[in-house]
């Protein structure tokens, strides 16, 4: 639900006058205490994966990378792979509503007015979801607490707030609208800072002519300008002052022009990926999410060579090999984006820390559905990555038909955050999964 | 007013008074300036300025001479008041008068100056959304009311499926389990409603929009992109969905809501909202129009307040708060102008696009600046920008930024000329409180200002459009000080009735009235002062007793004890704030006419008092409490004048409902006035004091001299020693026309020429 004030909030308009320049170093300075820095980031690709293509057939840490996860060679150590998690989520709302608006509340829709393709109509999820819960942990303490606590990224997510489009939730009702657009999603991390170069660069222009009509002005009026001269003056020193904090940021070089459209998803993925570990070396935040396209989303991966929509193609029987042929190729080019944010992660050294920013880390890939064509939510596609909540890595597992509710609640005490349920309390019995 | 009639029962007339004579002469003026000198000037200095030791305070006010005589025979010198009395005592009041004391007299020994001013906030805003608005459309609002309205018998909105097309009043409606039209949308399980038009604001202020449905809906005001609320997804039992929105006073903004229902049991949608002073109403169709309207920009970041020591918001100081208020101010701008800069300057070829970003830039510099720009401006704010930028894009946000935190944009009248732009600038700011349109601009340059003839011409032509009564209605509110006045609350016990909706909809009511006066091309400050109409709903109408209902819940005018009341002094809502919880309060009234309305100067009480509460006094009304506490002689010398003016409003309570009596016995509605000129003048209840109001010279001179400053925002004695006189003179040569008066005022600031 994107409302004009979040829109505004996403510009950084709301709170422009905030930290713009009395709060210089608050922004400019990771927080003091260099305690660990803990990161959380959910991918989220759409409309479930190939299994045959997907699974490993061996349990344990000894076994192969199907075709689809083949790209995580490289990190096939970092890498968890879950069989058995299932959304248990019962209620109002189709599988793909159910699958995508449960998935990280672990918690029912509300029922409403959105209809999908079959079942009863429902609304948003009635609870938060765990990134943002993550976040509000993080955020509640001096030594975790960052500028913005999550950023939510999106990649051609619809212009259209539903069921659908929205994974992240703030709580019951609250979705969370991910910026899609790489150009907003640099304003928001950086616009300030490029406002104060241009107030910098103007500054003293406007001195001067404060100065030239002085000379023109008599008595009491001059003394005004004079006043008001001082005050920029003041503002110029500051703004110097604060760029000196500032020299160990590290902004980003965007391409331009870069529209919104179907053709630049690869594009658009890695600029928001590059940014998205850019705010992370600015310790901007340490919960984010990472949303391409949409449940239901209809991509078409015309650079695989591919000309139907990914939905429609989901819904192809078992029987129809080539059509799964190709789902197994959209799948693996969504694990090469894991495999490219992974990798920039591992390459970045952590800042004022040891390792890389991949062993602070963990990414959950996620999915709203298990197959496509069956519409399950049972064995969803979830794999983690990365070093961040020191799970036992590299194995892959199969657990007995749990709920997802227990990997979110692991997730939370990764963080040390040790929630007793999360999402539907039902759910949460035995407790967090036992990832080592 | 029941008829003119009434005038004949003022009575003027002179009291015998023990002294002989008020008129000065030259003698007379020698012998008070002896004995002040010898009896006074130890403890007030030599002209009234004060000593250190004994009595520090400059002496100066606008007390008529016989009533400084009187205090000075009654009090003066301290301990020693038989010194001087009887003549010395007028002997000296009018030597005081003379040399020190009265406003004329002050402004010669200290002669007032125009000084340069920045823009207030409300300009800046205007500013703002004015240069914006020159690159894209302005709309002033015509007479239609209500919303565009098409229904659909589907969710979706395609022209296959509309099925009705009608303007709709106000928006709040529960169709239950039906349908709007049973033949035309057969269904209740699945229909649509998009409503379309604008909203007309005439206050500025945050407006919380409200949007009540148990369906789905988004409603988009001023920003057709991007709704304000967006419930479309109905989810779990919300049914009420509030966004707030800061809108300026006299313009008219985009509105859209689309409304569908779908398998739902009922529907329902409700377009209300919270406006300033205002509680939560459906949105009247006055407020609404199917005009098309473009979207405005207006700047949210809060700003200090504006300087009001001098009794009106002047922008003569700045401060840091201020100075960053501007940064935030042009940041903000620019980020909400980014998105509409396509629509301005179309993407083209690159080098092209280049150019006209730069030309984009120079006319953004040229009507910020309000006038001309010189080659030396276009380097420093366009040229310079663009050579050294990394893009086009960083060059225009650079330009822009620099254009925004000039002097030439945020101070009025800087390079020190006085050519057309100026008399352009003076007359627009005066009128709209905003700066000078295209046409102005144009006149301006044409050189058709030059003749008093054109500049009237202009001048009439912004009085007469909605920004010229929007900014006369801002004024009406500023005269009766009525931001003194928010959040009237009374006796729970006393008044359950007197609930916020009540008193939302008493100040409805008095909007209504000045809206009315406001609009009314000559008559409305007559309809101000003695109307007989008093707008009124069913709420209004059964608290206080009239029988008359409406069929709906709208405003209308009704006779409301005409012979009883007369226009603002006896309005409900007048009468209600200046009053306490329970008991009317004369002095409220008092200090209001006296202040507001009379424009007498009135110092804080020396001491500060706490109202003698109506339980230890019993059997006292209030005229008799409020007589009787007031009556020392440190209190006395204001409070004459104050009582006796209040009194004349004691048969309303503190409601403002009509009472005969208090306390069992009858209310005694008698008052009276010393004019400045020492005459007095006799009213008996809210109608004659009206009439004596209405026809008061000073009632004039107060009236043109608030509305000079609030239209000018500089001393009206700057303007000429005999500004005030002449102006008041001028109001009651034009049949009390408050538009001739702005004219008038707007004209006489755009030639004045500093000496």
């Amino acid at each position: 639900m994107k409302t004009r004030r979040d829109f505004l909030k996403q510009l950084g308009l709301a709170s422009a006058a905030l930290p713009f320049i009395s709060n210089l170093s608050a922004f400019a300075t990771p927080s003091a205490v260099s305690s660990r820095k803990q990161r959380l980031v959910v991918m989220f690709s759409p409309n479930g994966t190939v299994p045959w293509d997907f699974w490993p057939d061996e349990e344990g840490s000894d076994f192969e990378l199907k075709r689809i996860l083949q790209p995580m060679a490289e990190f096939k150590d970092r890498t968890l792979i879950m069989k058995g998690v299932c959304d248990k989520l019962k209620g109002d709302g189709d599988r793909h509503m159910r699958g995508m608006g449960c998935m990280l509340t672990g918690i029912e829709l509300f029922p409403g007015n959105i209809q999908g393709g079959s079942d009863t109509p429902a609304g948003w999820a009635s609870g938060i979801s765990i990134d943002q819960e993550v976040k509000n942990f993080l955020q509640a303490n001096d030594n975790t607490r960052t500028r913005f606590g999550s950023l939510e990224f999106g990649v051609m997510v619809p212009d259209r707030a539903d069921t659908w489009t929205r994974m992240s939730y703030t709580g019951a009702n609250k979705p969370v609208a991910p910026i899609d657009n790489p150009y907003q999603m640099f304003k928001k991390l950086y616009g300030q800072m490029k406002d104060r170069q241009h107030l910098t660069s103007v500054l003293d222009d406007v001195h001067e002519d404060l100065q030239r009509l002085s000379k023109v002005i008599g008595g009491e009026d001059r003394r005004l300008l004079e006043e008001h001269a001082d005050f920029v003056r003041a503002m110029e020193r500051q703004l110097q002052a604060g760029d000196a904090s500032e020299l160990n940021h590290v902004v980003p070089e965007m391409t331009a022009g870069v529209q919104e459209e179907n053709d630049n998803i690869p594009q658009i993925t890695k600029m928001q990926m590059d940014l998205l570990v850019n705010s992370f070396v600015n310790d901007f935040a340490r919960s984010a999410t990472f949303q391409i396209t949409n449940s239901v989303g209809q991509p078409k991966m015309n650079w695989l060579g591919i000309d139907e929509s990914h939905h429609t193609l989901s819904h192809e029987p078992d029987s129809n090999k080539e059509a799964h042929e190709k789902l197994t190729q959209i799948n693996t080019w969504y694990c090469e984006q894991l495999a490219y944010l992974t990798k920039r992660l591992a390459e970045t050294p952590e800042p004022g820390g040891d390792g890389s920013l991949l062993d602070n880390t963990v990414i959950l890939w996620s999915n709203e559905l298990g197959q496509g064509n069956n519409h399950t939510l049972n064995d969803i596609p979830f794999v983690m990555v990365g070093n961040g909540l020191d799970f036992e890595m590299g194995r892959s597992l199969k657990f007995p038909n749990v709920p997802h509710n227990r990997m979110l609640l692991s997730l939370a005490h990764g963080f040390g955050h040790h929630l007793e349920t999360f999402g539907k309390p039902e759910l949460c019995t035995d407790g967090p999964l036992d990832l080592g | 007013m029941s008829s003119s009639a009434n005038l004949t029962i003022l009575l003027l007339s002179i009291f015998t008074i023990s002294f002989s004579s008020v008129v000065a002469n030259d003698e007379g003026l020698q012998r008070g300036a002896r004995i002040f000198a010898d009896q006074c000037a130890g403890c007030h200095g030599k002209n009234g300025g004060g000593t250190a030791d004994n009595y520090s305070a400059r002496l100066f006010g606008d007390k008529p001479t016989i009533d400084l005589a009187e205090v000075i025979a009654a009090t003066m010198p301290e301990d020693e008041a038989e010194l001087c009395t009887g003549d010395d005592a007028v002997a000296v009041a009018e030597w005081m008068q003379s040399a020190f004391y009265s406003p004329e007299a002050q402004a010669r020994i200290n002669p007032p100056q125009t000084k340069l001013s920045r823009l207030t906030v409300a300009q800046y805003r205007n500013c703002v959304a004015d240069l914006v608005e020159s690159f894209t459309r302005s709309t002033q609002p015509d007479d239609r009311k209500g919303l565009n309205a098409r229904y659909y018998k589907s969710r979706r909105f395609s022209e296959k499926d509309k099925v009705i097309e009608r303007l709709d009043a106000s928006i709040d409606f529960n169709f239950g389990e039906a349908t709007p039209d049973a033949e035309k949308i057969p269904k209740a399980e699945e229909f649509s409603i998009r409503w379309e038009g604008s909203v007309v604001v005439d206050e500025t202020g945050w407006y919380d929009f409200i949007l009540k449905t148990e369906n789905g809906a988004r409603l988009f005001v001023n920003d057709p992109q991007t709704a304000l609320i967006d419930a479309w997804v109905k989810s779990g039992y919300d049914t009420e969905y509030r966004g707030a929105l800061f809108l300026l006073a006299g313009r008219i903004y985009p509105l859209r809501l689309e409304w569908f229902t779908f398998k739902e049991k009922t529907s329902s949608v409700g377009l209300w909202w919270k406006r300033p002073h205002g509680t939560d109403q459906p949105i009247p169709a006055r407020h609404l129009s199917p005009q098309r309207s473009t979207q405005i920009l207006v700047v949210e970041t809060p700003f200090p307040p504006d300087d009001r020591s001098d009794g009106y918001v002047r922008g003569t100081s700045v401060s840091k708060e201020w100075d960053e208020a501007t940064t935030f101010a042009a940041i903000e701008t620019i980020d909400r102008l980014w998105p509409m800069l396509k629509r301005i300057v179309p993407v083209g070829k690159s080098e092209e696009r280049d150019e006209k970003l730069r030309q984009f830039c120079t006319k953004v510099a040229n009507r910020a600046f309000r006038r001309p720009i010189s080659e030396h401006e276009i380097n420093v704010y366009v040229d310079s920008q663009f050579d050294s930028a990394a893009t086009a894009e960083d060059a225009v946000r650079r330009s822009m930024l620099a254009v925004l935190k000039s002097p030439r944009f945020l101070y009025r009248e800087i390079g020190g000329q006085h050519d057309q732009f100026t008399r352009a600038e003076r007359l627009s700011f005066a009128l709209w409180n905003s700066p000078p349109d295209g046409d102005l601009l144009k006149a301006a340059e044409k050189g058709k200002l030059d003749s008093g003839k054109r500049l009237r011409e202009q001048a009439e032509r912004l009085v007469n459009s909605y920004r010229g009564r929007i900014q006369l209605h801002r004024f009406l509110r500023v005269w009766l000080n009525l931001e003194r006045l928010e959040d009237i609350g009374k006796d729970k016990q006393a008044y359950p009735d007197f609930t916020p909706q009540f008193a939302a909809d008493l100040r409805a009511s008095l909007e209504l009235l000045l809206d009315e006066s406001a609009s009314s091309n000559d008559g409305g400050f007559q309809t101000l002062l003695t109307s007989d109409d008093t707008w009124l709903n069913n709420r209004l109408a059964s608290f206080y007793s009239i029988d008359q209902q409406q069929e709906d819940t709208l405003f209308h005018k009704v006779k409301f004890e005409p012979e009883l009341r007369a226009g603002i002094v006896s309005h409900p809502y007048l009468l209600s704030g200046l009053a306490y919880q329970n008991t009317s309060s004369p002095i409220h009234r008092g200090v209001f006419l006296s202040r507001g309305i009379l424009g007498r100067a009135l110092k804080p009480p020396a001491d500060s008092v706490a109202p003698l509460s109506p339980d230890l006094t019993p059997d006292l009304t209030t005229r008799e409490r409020v007589s009787q506490q007031t009556s020392p002689t440190m209190c006395a010398g204001c409070h004459k004048m104050i009582n006796s003016l209040g009194f004349a409003l004691e048969e309303f309570d503190a409601v403002g409902r009509h009472r005969k009596t208090e306390k069992d016995r009858p209310i005694d509605a008698a008052g009276y006035y010393r004019l400045t000129t020492g005459e007095i003048a006799e009213f008996n209840g809210a109608n004659e004091l009206a009439d004596f109001l209405l026809q008061s010279r000073e009632t004039h001179r107060s009236f043109a001299r608030q509305l000079f400053h609030h239209m000018v925002q500089q001393p009206i004695l700057a303007y000429g020693p005999q500004s005030i006189d002449e102006l008041a003179q001028f109001f009651a040569d034009h049949q009390l026309s408050m538009k001739s008066l702005m004219v008038e005022i707007a004209c006489r600031a755009a030639e004045h020429e500093q000496p």
